[in-house]
Order: C-alpha cells, then structure tokens, then sequence
C-alpha cells in the first residue's frame, strides 16, 4: 500500500509508461494492493497534504500525476482545486454544484475500479446503462489520467448520433467549466467545433472514420472511446474492426468500447477478451405482461392500452412505441380526443401527450422533458404525460418518470436489398433485446410495469435474439469507397463483427466500378479517391467532381447540398394546398432537382435583399432551419472543392441550356437511378437493370408524363415511389454513362428495345452529320 | 417461352421447335427442381455401380459379378462418392460380438435382416458376406442421408467484378461460406419482407388467401335515397320505442314522464 501511494504522489518517478501491455506483471501486482485502497488512508494523510498545498499555487496538480498511474483520489483532489486544473482558471460557482451531481452518478464510485482496468489492459469494454453517467463521465476519467498536455495526443469518444456528440460535448465542457470549442470539443458531419487547446474531442463514429483515411493509424489519438456500441451502427462496425487492426501496430492506443447492453460479452470475445467493467445502472424491478392472444390491429390496441392504463393504474408516465411520424401522429390525436372524453365522462386525471420522432423539430423534441400536467383541481387525480415515440427512445434518449411501456412490437428498419438495390425503411418485428431494453425503460425511477401487445409465445418463439447490425442492412458502396480508402484490401477476411453477405459486398464493388471509383481490378483510381475526400455518397460526389464538364458546378453544388439535409417544403395539415401552390411558385417543369434548385435561388436573393428570412421562409412554406443548414453544407463542400482543385463555373443563366447542363450533370452521379415509363399511357415506370415497378411520389412538381427520369431515392410506402425526379433524354445516358448502359448487357426487354432504338438515332444522326461534313 | 401452363409437350414442340433453339420441352410443372429431394434421387443414383442401366433394383448390384463398363453416371459417382464409399467400407468398426458399426451413419451394421424399407431388394442375398452386407447397408436410407454430399454451384452470376474481385483474396463463391475472418459471415442478405397491415406480431395471415375484395362505392339515385331513408326512420322509432316504450321504466317514472 505504502508503495503505491508513494509512487503515484513522487513527481520524480515521472516515467512515462506508454506501453501497458510489455508491463503486465508490475500492474496485476499494483492492482492487487491498490483494491483494498479506494477510501482515504489516514495513515498516509501527510502525502496527501503534500499534494494539496501544491495544488495551492498557481502549478496545476496535473503537473504531479504520473500518465497511466494515477487514482481516483488524485483526481477527485484535481477536481476539487480552487482553479481549473486545466485553464488554471477559478472555477465558476456553478462548476461545484454540477461537481456534487457529478459523484451522485453510479459510475463513480468505480472510478478506481475503472482506472485500475484501464491501466491493465490495452482494450476495455465497458457497460454501463443510460443513466449511469458513462458517456459524461468515462471520457473525463480518461482524460485525468492521459493527461493529453505530456503526449499532445487527443482522446476521442464517438457518438451514433450528431445531436449526442453535440449535447454531450457541451456538457462536458460545463463540467470541466472550459469553453466548448477550447478544451473539449466536438466535430461532426459539415461541423468541427475543435480548437487547438482540444484535448477532449467529441464526434460521430462516421467523423472519426473519415479522420481514419488520411491518418491510418490514427496517431492524432492516444485513447479511442467507442460509445454505445451497442446499437452497432455501420461506422461504429468499421471502426471496430478497424482499431482491432491498430491496436495490433500501435500499442499505445488504448480502446474503450462502451455498451448499455448487458450482451457485451460479444464485444469482450471479439476483442481478444478484453476485461469487462459493468456499472448497474439505477434500475427497479419491471412487470411484464402479455396479451393472451395476438392483436389484430397493434395501433388501435396500443391506444387502448395507454387509456386503459391512465384509467386503472397509479401515478406515473407512459411511454409509447410506435413506428413512423405519420403513425405516431395519428395515435397521438387518437389518445387526445378519447382522454378528453375519459375527463368528461369519468373523472379522470389530465394526460399530455407528445410524439417523438427524428424529423421532429428540436423545440418540440425538448417538449417531452416537460413535467406531467398538475391535477385538474385540487385533490383531484394525478396527471400524467404520455409519449409516443420511435425507438429512439429505446436506448439513445432518457426520460425520467416513465413507469409504464407500451410496446406492440414493431420498430422501422432499414433493410438494403442488393438485387434490386432498393433500400427501404420497413415496419418489421422488434428483436427480444429490443424488447428488454424497451421493457427497461419503465424502470428507471421506480418499479415499473411493461405492456406487450402479443403473446409471451410470440415473444419466444417470433422475435430475433438481436437486432440485425447495420452493416448487414446497409448498401456497402460508401463503407467500401472508405475502406479502399483507409488501405483495407481484403474485404473477404477483413475481421467485421459481422461481416456482410458476399452479395452486398460484390453489389458495392460493381456500383463504385460503375462510378469509375474503382477499376475493372478493384483498384482504387484517382476519381474515387477524390471521391472519398466528400462526407457524401459515392454518386454524389462523382457527380459533384464532374459538373465542370457540364458548366454548372456552382448549381450542382446546391442542389447537393439541398439533397443532403431534410425535406426543405414544409406542407402543416392544415394548410396543404396553400403550401403546394407555394411550392408551384417555384416548380420547374423539368423536374424536382430544378425546383429546389429554384427555390434556393429566391431564398438567396431574399436574403441580399435584407428580407426577414425567418418570416419569408414562414410565408413560403419553406424549412428555415433546413435551408440554412444546406447553405452551411454548401459552404464546407465548396471549401472541399476548393481545396481539391474543382472549378466552381455557372454558365449565366439566359444560356438556353442552362437547366439542359444540370440534368445532364445529374447524370453523371445518378446513372444507376433511371426509371423508364411503362408504356404509352402508364403512371407505372420501371428502374432501369433492377426492374422495380414505381411510381413517382406525389410530392413531385412534374405533372407531364416523361418517358426517362433520374431519381434522387426510391421510398417504399404501400407502394413503391421514387422520390424528387427529373427528366432526362436517353441519348445522355448512352453519352454519359456508356459503359453502364451499353445495349448489350441489358436483358431483353422494354428498356433494351428503347436503349437500342436510341443507339441507331444517334448512329444515324451522326452519320448524316459526318457525309455532311 | 409464353405457352400456357396446361399445354402439353408435343404441342409445344409443334408450336416452338424452330421459334428458339433452346427452348425446353418439359412443361414447368414437370420439371424437377434441381438440387433438391436428396432421399429420393440421389439414392436413386448410388447403387450404379453396376451399371446395367437397371438403375432403381439394388437386385443387380449384388447379382452382376463385375460392372462392366463405366458409363456417365459412374464417372460422376467416382467423383463424387468414391472417397466416401472407401471411408465408409474402412471406417467398419468390428465390434466384440461381430456387430459392426458404420462411422458414416452411426448405425449397426446389419448383415442378416435388411431395413425394412429395403427387405424386397435383399431377398436373395440373406447370407450374403460382411462385405455384400456393407453394401446393403450403404444402399440404406438412413446411410445416403448421412453422407456428405455435394451441393449445387452457386448461381452467382460469374462474370461480375465484384465476383472476381472477391475470390481474388480468396472466397469461393460455391464454398456456402460468408465473409469474415473466419468466413463466418451470413451467405445470403438480410431478407425484407414490406408488411401493410396493422396486424399484430403473432398473427399470421395465411399464403393462399385470397386478397380482400374492394368495397365498391356504389352511386345512389333519388330512389335509393328515399328508399335509406324511410329505413334510418324506422330504425330510430324502434329504437325509441324500446327506450321510452319501456314499462318498468314508466312504473318509476310515471306516466306522463315518457313522451
């Protein structure tokens, strides 16, 4: 014990211990003595003393730490200093008051039992539920003890989620009291707010891997936080096999893989079997019930259930899980009128109830922290608010006071089907952990109760043991393009979590080699790794490289820039057709490329005006926030262009092929999504090599019925659509993409007779034109 | 290609031979699938290594003396089974009472009484060798069940550039293995399946029901109109009357209470 503390307190034996893993024996002895030494030692309160007064001055007692050797004590005494021990700032009042939250959270008081594993091992897994204060927390201990000032390495905790890594980044930042930006800061997709005083840097897992491609063994880092693992995005899939790889070359990279699941015990054997530090999260003992038979109708039952729950049961809040925005909408009105009525009729207590969706704006998103209505009148029954949401709920999002779930089982799911190449949002059947984990939600500030729309049969024997990972639902032609990127050349034995199926593999592989991204031999070619330089799509970004050729890269610029945010037409229920005449105002005959495209031009020419823009936006049924985000996403791509040597041109806008160059341009990225029409006479088109059956999407501005279309997406609904279309003319796909659309590949078929009957009008016309000469 | 799914082969032939080269005679539901029912053809084909032609009685197997010529099916056979039928014979294991068990299909090989499925085929042969026993019993059911067999290629598209980039670094399109390290990954893609109904998980609507039939909106004319009418009327003066024509309620109303 005497050894241990001397040695963490003697600022002489400052030796820097980078390499942990040649150092086992020393620290499993370390560990052994440093267990019974979490509390405060009386005996050793001189060494103690010894550090405080030093901590007096002005010298920061980081200074005395030793990296990778410090206890939570030292740390709780940094923590505890008059100034900042990393601004040498005082701190502010506030800062003590968040401090004293800060050691009410459950993972503190493992903080000494988190160092202690940390130091033994190169790679940790770590599972703590939401609410334990992990994702907070853990960075800041990592922190305290890589003391990034001795190496000038970062530390980086990834987050599924742009809004986490923002919200997260900003209370830590509270916590440290630094200024977001300095100290602690975040980066996502089109934002870095880092400085270079960062040493804490918060960001998406998608962020970090496109940090990966220029720096391959990500050297900028000396500890790698994976957070919510769990949810097992397709970033934070790569990411994983992709810092297996690196800390097998570097050994001084430490890798913390954070979990909410309990089913760590997969990521502990993928890596290496790591140790596992669990935190219990503040948890209470949940009721689960079944219905003893299946539901006919899961909407309409889950109404019911949450009405009967405000009738019969006690205090307490509902949460809800539904599956879309229009469905969550609906039971939400639904629930509001039959409460009202309950009111009335029976004497029941109020109840507010608020959707929960992605696409929700972020002030109504806050509405759900509200607190539960009062009683009616005084004495009368207890309030409550109900939420309905999408299972963002499940496991990203906290709400406290929730005692009752409804969950009839379905959640949205993004499934990639790499024959057809569609990608379609899908209502399917939960997993069971999904299901636990929806479950677990009732039980977080007191015993709660789970209502589940089906049978325990049902539960057994229907539901998947996990959800399906990202990666095995994705289209891979972006994760490739980065892959190629990050030097990964063997896809086949590349050590994914759960690799992908060959099939979507190869699909990815023909869509970049399409794209020229790739050549015939998979190699890289210097499109594609220009490509991979834009956080965009493969398609996009060719399309964006190539529109010099076409005279419109400043337009094309916008209009990817349009279609990389929300839906910028807002269309409120009660307002539908004065918002689609707006919408006419700026409709381009040609398509719906066109049209945003206009209507970006009047938001920028009514903003050199000096106009309101809120209040314009607001008149025109446009998305402020959405319009000004594109303009921010326009800014860093052009920075990006800029930097890569791609011309920014406009022919000027009376040129009569003005709109022509920007459909051909579309071309360029956006071959592969070509839909032909079905006969003469039909609404029916049909994609071009893939044969789906669409329908352009009623949202469109196009009322002539083209024969060819390029679409931006295809969206599977009750029918399938193909969303934001313009027309094109056939004799520029043969021009523009003739490797793709080269006859002869094409089965026989309407398109192939079309394609070839515009191969003999070219021919022809360039014959007569060639004996004209 | 288009010919109706009742049409027989001749006229098929009649109507198409010289319309398509490779047009297949064989109507749809005709054909067998292929890959499929191991047990019954794949048994079907192993006793021909006597190849008299015969090939559904095992009879000649343990009648001919010796397979006189090798025809297509026993060059497939060789390739495809020899080693297994050698691993099979080898792997007899002697017991200490003379039972021998076959390491292939972990059974007792039996040298007397046949399978039951196979009594007829061994009529003849009850006391035939160890080694005729073998045969019998590799001829089992239950032994070609066991056997390892091949598969069918896959029926991934050769040519593709994602195809060849992949079995570059060494995946094999026919080895049913995925991608990964261990090649441990899924071989086919997650499967979609669009749901357009509100039903509950646990309810399963059966496949071969036939799809609702659309309420029609059916136009009204003045008549009909009327007609609804007079039928809402009377339905609410019933009503009424089962309400306030009520006596028990009259009793404690009075009289004059209901009108």
């Amino acid at each position: 014990m005497t050894d241990y503390n001397s040695e963490s307190s003697d600022p002489t034996k400052g030796v820097k211990r980078t390499n942990m893993g040649e150092d086992g024996t020393k620290d499993s002895k370390r560990i052994k003595t440093a267990n019974g030494d979490e509390k405060y030692n009386p005996y050793l309160a001189h060494q103690y003393e010894d550090s405080s007064s030093q901590q007096n001055g002005f010298k920061s007692p980081l200074d005395q730490l030793e990296r990778h050797n410090t206890t939570a004590l030292q740390m709780s005494q940094a923590e505890d200093g008059e100034r900042n021990p990393w601004t040498g700032e005082p701190h502010s009042q506030q800062y003590f008051k968040i401090l004293q939250s800060r050691r009410d959270l459950p993972v503190h008081k493992q903080r000494q039992e988190f160092l202690d594993t940390y130091h033994s091992t190169q790679i940790l897994v770590f599972v703590g539920e939401t609410g334990s204060g992990k994702t907070t927390q853990i960075p800041q201990y990592v922190l305290f003890d890589e003391l990034p000032f001795q190496t000038g390495k970062l530390i980086a905790c990834t987050q599924p989620r742009r809004v986490a890594a923002m919200s997260v980044a900003q209370r830590v930042a509270n916590e440290l009291d630094v200024k977001l930006g300095e100290e602690v800061g975040y980066s996502i997709r089109f934002e870095n707010k880092t400085g270079p005083k960062t040493m804490l840097k918060y960001m998406t897992d998608g962020q970090l891997l496109r940090e990966a491609m220029h720096d391959h063994d990500m050297t900028r880092y000396s500890c790698i936080i994976l957070d919510e693992a769990h949810e097992r995005t397709l970033a934070t899939d790569i990411l994983m096999a992709l810092l297996k790889q690196i800390a097998a070359r570097r050994k001084d990279l430490k890798i913390i893989v954070m979990s909410a699941t309990l089913d760590a015990q997969k990521f502990q054997s993928y890596f290496y079997n790591a140790p596992l530090l669990a935190v219990p999260g503040r948890t209470h003992p949940v009721e689960i019930f079944y219905t003893p038979e299946p539901e006919r109708d899961y909407v309409e039952a889950s109404v019911r259930t949450v009405l009967q729950i405000h009738a019969t049961e006690p205090e307490g809040d509902i949460l809800l899980f539904l599956t879309g925005e229009e469905e969550i909408e609906d039971a939400c009105r639904r629930i509001s009128l039959e409460v009202d009525d309950m009111i009335r009729e029976s004497d029941a207590g109020p109840m507010r109830v608020y959707p929960l969706y992605g696409t929700l704006p972020p002030a109504q998103q806050q509405r759900i922290f509200d607190k539960a209505p009062e009683p009616l009148r005084k004495g009368g029954r207890p309030g409550r608010k109900c939420i309905v949401s999408t299972n963002i709920a499940e496991t990203s999002l906290t709400i406290d006071g929730i005692v009752y779930v409804v969950d009839p089982g379905f959640s949205k799911q993004k499934i990639y089907n790499p024959r057809s190449r569609v990608e379609s949002l899908l209502v399917s059947p939960i997993s069971k952990a999904s299901a636990q984990q929806r479950a677990g939600r009732a039980g977080r500030t007191r015993p709660g109760k789970c209502f589940r729309l089906y049978t325990e049969k049902a539960f057994k024997k229907e539901l998947i043991e996990q959800t399906y990972p990202e990666i095995l639902r994705s289209n891979l032609a972006n994760t490739v393009l980065e892959l190629k990127k990050l030097g990964v050349e063997d896809l086949v034995h590349f050590d994914l979590m759960d690799p992908p199926a060959p099939e979507t593999m190869m699909r990815a592989l023909e869509e970049l080699n399409y794209l020229a991204c790739l050549d015939d031999d998979g190699e890289l070619t210097k499109l594609g790794s220009l490509a991979s330089e834009f956080p965009l799509d493969p398609a996009v970004a060719v399309m964006l490289i190539s529109s010099p050729e076409f005279y419109c890269s400043n337009e094309m610029l916008s209009i990817t820039s349009l279609l990389s945010v929300p839906s910028i037409w807002i269309r409120p229920n009660n307002a539908r057709k004065r918002a689609d005449e707006m919408k006419a105002q700026f409709a381009h005959p040609d398509g719906d490329h066109l049209t945003l495209l206009n209507a970006y031009h009047a938001f920028k020419g009514a903003e050199q005006q000096g106009t309101d823009m809120k209040q314009w936006c607001h008149e025109h049924f446009l998305s402020f926030r959405h319009l000004s985000s594109a303009d921010n996403v326009r800014a860093q791509l052009k920075r990006i262009m800029e930097t890569h040597d791609i011309e920014l041109i406009s022919t000027p806008f009376q040129d009569k092929n003005y709109y022509i160059n920007i459909r051909r341009a579309l071309l360029a990225g956006f071959f592969m999504q070509v839909a032909m029409r079905e006969g003469s006479n039909s609404k029916v088109y049909k994609t071009v090599k893939d044969d789906q059956l669409v329908m352009i999407h009623p949202s469109t501005v196009v009322t002539s019925p083209y024969d060819w279309v390029v679409y931006n997406e295809f969206v599977l609904t009750t029918k399938q659509y193909v969303r934001t279309v313009t027309n094109i003319r056939p004799e520029w796909l043969l021009e523009i993409a003739p490797i793709y659309y080269d006859v002869d590949s094409f089965e026989k078929g309407e398109i192939k007779s079309a394609l070839s009957r515009v191969t003999e009008k070219v021919r022809r016309r360039q014959a007569i034109k060639g004996s004209g000469h | 290609m288009d010919t109706p799914a009742g049409s027989t082969v001749d006229v098929d032939v009649n109507v198409d031979a010289d319309a398509d080269d490779d047009y297949d005679e064989i109507p749809l539901q005709h054909k067998r699938p292929f890959g499929s029912g191991l047990h019954r053809k794949t048994v079907a084909f192993v006793p021909a290594s006597a190849s008299d032609g015969c090939l559904n009685s095992t009879d000649h197997v343990n009648t001919a003396a010796k397979p006189k010529q090798l025809d297509v099916a026993d060059l497939y056979l060789s390739m495809v089974l020899s080693k297994d039928n050698k691993t099979a014979n080898e792997a007899v294991q002697v017991g200490e009472t003379g039972a021998a068990i076959c390491e292939v299909c972990r059974l007792p090989l039996e040298s007397e009484p046949a399978p039951a499925g196979s009594s007829d085929v061994d009529d003849g042969n009850s006391s035939s060798s160890k080694k005729d026993g073998g045969k019998v019993h590799e001829n089992s059911f239950a032994h070609q069940v066991c056997l390892p067999h091949s598969y069918p290629p896959s029926a991934l598209d050769r040519s593709r550039m994602g195809l060849s980039y992949l079995s570059q670094y060494g995946w094999d399109p026919d080895s049913r293995k995925g991608l990964g390290a261990a090649e441990q990954g899924i071989t086919f893609p997650v499967k979609a399946t669009p749901k357009y109904n509100n039903l509950g998980v646990g309810i399963h609507v059966p496949k071969n029901l036939p799809p609702p039939r659309e309420k029609k909106e059916r136009l009204l004319d003045a008549g009909k109109v009327r007609k609804q009418a007079r039928k809402d009327k009377r339905k609410a003066e019933r009503i009424h009357q089962q309400l306030f024509g009520n006596q028990d309620l009259e009793k404690y109303l009075g009289p004059g209470a209901l009108g």
